[in-house]
């Protein structure tokens, strides 16, 4: 043994290039799988994680303040079912100044100091200082306005004066939730701030979070609450439970891109330590001959080639998780950001072992295998080729292209591709690995734009919003009918119905003729005026088991004794709830709702409207109680980090790929030092011995880009068709450019050729005498 | 008469960290077009060095070496590669074919460097020098399919398809039996009785007996030449050379 330690460290002291770029290869896969498993580990149970982390308020209850007194709320706090409480907060809900936009939102008074349940996130900017005349932002209002810390939005006060307060932070809070929910987003202000704006406390509403010993007793417990109150004194609440349902559903789609780039990252490691390791052994082959001339035994060879790469992987694992340690937060804490979460670092035990031992393993096995092919050689073949037997036969490629009259170093170098299957294979996976996560960003990026550049695929066939105060329904209408620029419009009353199984959703009740919108009629037909008809979300459908032809029967909160029941005309692209949601014309639940009207107006505009003069229309004063919206075409925040994120992760494994070019390049050169020798005698020039090189990683990546660039577009489709159905969205239109589709092939050579360069170049500076005289 | 290959002082030294070593002293060297020169002397005495310098595979530290009238040390690397592939022929000890070209292509290679553009032509040019070696029937085999005096006569024909001005054999004969060494060494006697030049380095004193003149080279130095022909001679002289 003591002969192989000598060798071990003889080798990899004796043999300084190779050894670094061993040890370069193993410190860039071990960081890349360091930064994979954190990635994984920061996707898995984001809600889960925030919300035991934020001490989280399993239930929520909005009171009516006229029918709750501090009593009340005392015996409730008092209940053996609740360990842990908010205490009172306090909110007042009112509509600011975004921009242009005035926007409904809860004004919360919030303590200086984070609570004990139920803290805030701040993924952006600065929790709030005490005494201080600005406001924390719901993370919602940056994706719905594209509101950002350090800008400012108007508040009215109580008194009717406006002021200008400055966003300081964006922040989640765990238990707040659209989903099925009518709650606004909020702003928090410190408590001074908040006394300064609403001096009144009798329009103060109130609201307590609770934490209960059986956080899936909510139902119970609620019951409990309600027994101990006067009738509808909870006004509205929330179940954490459905706000985690609607939080993991919301991170869905980046945990399965995310995940499958993380799971892509794994594998590119794998190949590139597999790749270029055996490749190292195998490049060995003429000294594996000698040492077993000298007497080496196959197990000693064995050992010999595991221990020298051993000790490198020892020193470069390390290194490699530090690097991954260190630089991991720089992407995560933006994804962890994107999934509403808390950062996890990722000095996580179980990370550091799984590489620890992993990466270790992989070199192992990839040793092993090609140092057993090496020390089975035969011992003069060994020595007199110094190299394992290329597959010999000339592949029909190479042929048909000399055939065909392509210049000889493109023959050659063509040929080489299939003189080394495994190598090309495993350098051609990782390429291949680079062009579908390109195609998948790129595919992703192209839809979205698709999109945003027709909402009515989003099921937004509406160009403005409109909404109401204290005007009347009426008076709206005939507005509106008057209005400059709008073509066509209806009204919508949210209504909450239960099918007599028990499910509950939402109806948009609308209030004229939607058959001029246009909407994405994913089947059948647009309900039209006056008729008991109804059209669903695809999500609904799905989820109910219905569909277009059937009927529909729901009941009203209240009303059970009279249920509705309408013929589903057609399905629809809901844009929200994950399409679990209908459309019916009000006056089938006019008679059900007497005293409520549509307070929304969804508006169609002639092409090119002035929207100036319609908001001044509709707007006269800044007080003005009506609000128009323009459709927002905004992209969600989610949506761009998880955009910058594929591109990132695309950049890392063409990064690797990259990577394993050069090394299976630099490699090939080593091995074929005699042919190369040789053609050089025969006459090659430098650019030819370049070009033979380059031929063979550009082809690699060609042959990449051609099969990645379909098979990342069918993945990519598949993937969002899963996606699209799980948010109730029927078929999505994944485009691909055709710009993209001819760009990469030439990219994907182009990174090859650029892998490829530096051993192409030291290929044509080789001596051909120095080779010559290894013989 | 101006010779064809003219070797002027030439000196090479090379230089391996702090150790010099010097392969060839103040060599100078005529050799006439259609001459057939076999070089011998013991092992490290730079006759390989020397062959190398020939074939504008290495330069020289100093001095010169012209071929056809072509200083090669003048010549960069390029043009030094495109005048190695119109004008010289290589012929290795260990033959040296591209393993996974066939036959046929290995013969064709230079050729088309060289800008063959009639692949016909190109085709046919080949096969005659593979049938006149008595190999055309292989030439769709792949060389390790091939016999040792074979892929001799392969490499030959490789080194020949270009009609270079100078053929140059380093120890064309070393890796073979010695009935496929004969063979090698008639074919080269056929091809310089038709007007090939020929400088070869060979151990072998009934090797270089096949040559015209035989030059002896010690520690660098021209130290004998004398007229081919006579083995018995040559050994000796290679022999006293060696102190053997």
């Amino acid at each position: 043994m003591l002969a192989v330690w000598q060798k071990i460290k003889a080798d990899v002291a004796g043999r300084p290039f190779i050894s670094l770029l061993t040890l370069i290869t193993i410190v860039s896969a071990t960081m890349l799988l360091t930064l994979a498993l954190a990635t994984l580990l920061n996707l898995s149970q984001p809600y889960d994680r925030s919300f035991a982390e934020l001490n989280g308020a399993h239930l929520w209850l909005y009171f009516d303040r006229a029918k709750v007194r501090r009593r009340d709320v005392e015996r409730i706090e008092l209940l053996p079912e609740v360990t842990e409480s908010t205490g009172i907060q306090y909110s007042v809900t009112s509509r600011v100044q975004i921009d242009d936009t005035r926007v409904l939102v809860s004004i919360r008074r919030t303590p200086f100091q984070q609570p004990q349940v139920n803290r805030l996130l701040v993924q952006e900017g600065r929790y709030l200082l005490s005494n201080q005349t600005e406001v924390l932002a719901s993370r919602d209002l940056s994706d719905l306005y594209g509101l950002g810390v350090g800008e400012t939005l108007g508040v009215t006060r109580q008194d009717g004066k406006k002021v200008t307060l400055p966003v300081i932070g964006l922040a989640y809070n765990p238990t707040w939730d659209t989903y099925r929910n009518t709650q606004p987003p909020y702003l928090y202000v410190g408590e001074s701030l908040f006394q300064e704006l609403y001096p009144d406390e009798a329009i103060w509403e109130w609201s307590l979070g609770v934490r209960l010993a059986n956080p899936e007793a909510v139902d119970e417990t609620l019951a409990r609450i309600e027994a101990l109150l006067q009738t509808d004194a909870v006004r509205i609440h929330t179940d954490w439970r459905d706000v985690k349902r609607s939080a993991n559903f919301g991170a869905r789609l980046n945990f399965i891109i995310l995940g499958a780039f993380s799971l892509f990252a794994i594998l590119a490691t794998v190949l590139v330590i597999v790749s270029s390791i055996s490749a190292f052994v195998l490049s060995q082959f003429r000294q594996v001959g000698i040492l077993k001339a000298v007497g080496f035994t196959q197990a000693q060879i064995l050992w010999l080639y595991t221990g020298q790469y051993l000790v490198l992987g020892w020193i470069g694992c390390p290194l490699g998780l530090l690097l991954g340690l260190l630089l991991s937060p720089l992407p995560l804490k933006n994804i962890a950001s994107s999934l509403s979460t808390t950062f996890q670092p990722p000095l996580n035990p179980w990370i550091v072992v799984a590489v620890l031992v992993s990466v270790p393993a992989v070199i192992v096995l990839a040793t092993w295998r090609s140092a057993q092919r090496a020390a089975k050689a035969n011992i003069v073949k060994a020595i007199a080729t110094g190299a394992e037997a290329p597959a010999k036969k000339e592949a029909w490629l190479p042929r048909l292209a000399a055939r065909l009259g392509f210049p000889i170093p493109f023959v050659l170098g063509l040929s080489d591709v299939f003189a080394r299957p495994f190598r090309s294979l495993s350098t051609g996976l990782n390429l291949l690995l680079g062009v579908i996560g390109i195609v998948f960003a790129l595919t992703l990026n192209e839809t979205l734009e698709t999109y945003k550049a027709n909402p009515p695929l989003l099921g937004i066939p509406y160009d403005a919003i409109v909404t109401r105060g204290a005007t009347g329904d009426s008076r709206v209408q005939y507005l509106l009918e008057r209005a400059p620029g709008v073509e066509a419009f209806y009204g919508e009353h949210r209504v909450d119905v239960e099918t007599l199984t028990g499910e509950t959703f939402q109806v948009r009740a609308v209030d004229g003729d939607v058959t001029d919108f246009p909407f994405k009629i994913l089947a059948g037909r647009a309900i039209r005026p006056g008729t008991v008809e109804v059209m669903a979300g695809q999500g609904l459908l799905d989820w109910l088991g219905l569909s277009v032809g059937d009927e529909l029967t729901v009941v009203l909160g209240g009303w059970h004794h009279r249920p509705v029941t309408w013929r589903i005309v057609g399905a629809y692209t809901e844009p929200v709830n994950a399409g679990q949601m209908a459309m019916a014309n009000f006056s089938t639940l006019a008679r059900l709702l007497p005293d409520e009207r549509p307070a929304i107006y969804y508006l169609k505009l002639v092409p090119n409207a002035d929207t100036a003069l319609l908001k001044r229309y509709l707007e006269p004063r800044p007080e003005s109680d009506l609000n128009l919206t323009l459709a927002g075409q905004a992209i969600p925040g989610v949506v761009v980090y998880l955009q910058l994120a594929l591109f990132a992760l695309s950049g890392i494994l063409i990064g690797i790929a990259l990577v394993s070019v050069f090394n299976t390049s630099l490699l090939a050169v080593q091995e074929k030092l005699r042919v190369i020798g040789v053609l050089k005698t025969l006459g090659f020039i430098p650019s030819q011995v370049i070009t033979m090189v380059n031929t063979t990683a550009g082809f690699l990546g060609l042959l990449a880009a051609v099969l990645g660039l379909p098979l990342g577009w069918v993945l990519t489709k598949s993937a969002l068709a899963i996606m699209a159905k799980s948010y109730g969205f029927g078929a999505l239109e994944v485009p691909l450019n055709v710009l993209y589709a001819l760009a990469l092939p030439l990219l994907m050579i182009g990174v090859s050729i650029a892998g490829s360069y530096l051993p192409g170049r030291r290929a044509a500076r080789v001596s051909i005498v120095n080779v010559l005289r290894g013989e | 008469m101006i010779p064809l290959v003219k070797i002027v002082d030439v000196e090479k030294v090379y230089k391996t960290g702090a150790v010099t070593f010097a392969a060839l002293r103040g060599v100078s060297l005529d050799i006439a077009d259609g001459d057939f020169v076999a070089v011998m002397g013991p092992s490290g005495s730079g006759k390989s060095t020397l062959l190398h310098l020939m074939g504008g595979l290495d330069r020289p530290t100093a001095g010169r070496v012209e071929v056809k009238g072509v200083v090669l040390s003048a010549l960069d690397e390029t043009a030094l590669a495109k005048f190695r592939r119109a004008h010289i022929g290589f012929i290795f000890q260990f033959f040296n074919l591209i393993d996974n070209l066939t036959i046929q292509a290995n013969v064709e290679l230079p050729a088309l460097l060289q800008g063959g553009r009639d692949r016909k032509a190109v085709r046919r040019r080949a096969d005659a020098l593979l049938e006149r070696l008595g190999i055309l029937d292989q030439a769709s085999k792949h060389p390790w399919e091939l016999s040792g005096g074979q892929q001799q006569r392969v490499a030959i024909a490789r080194a020949l398809i270009n009609q270079p001005t100078l053929l140059l054999a380093d120890e064309p004969t070393g890796n073979l039996d010695s009935v496929s060494g004969q063979d090698v060494l008639r074919i080269l006697q056929e091809f310089n009785a038709q007007g090939q030049t020929i400088l070869m380095v060979t151990h072998d004193a009934a090797a270089a007996a096949q040559a015209k003149q035989v030059i002896f080279i010690r520690d660098g130095r021209l130290v004998e030449a004398m007229p081919g022909r006579d083995a018995q001679q040559i050994a000796q002289s290679l022999a006293a050379l060696t102190g053997t």
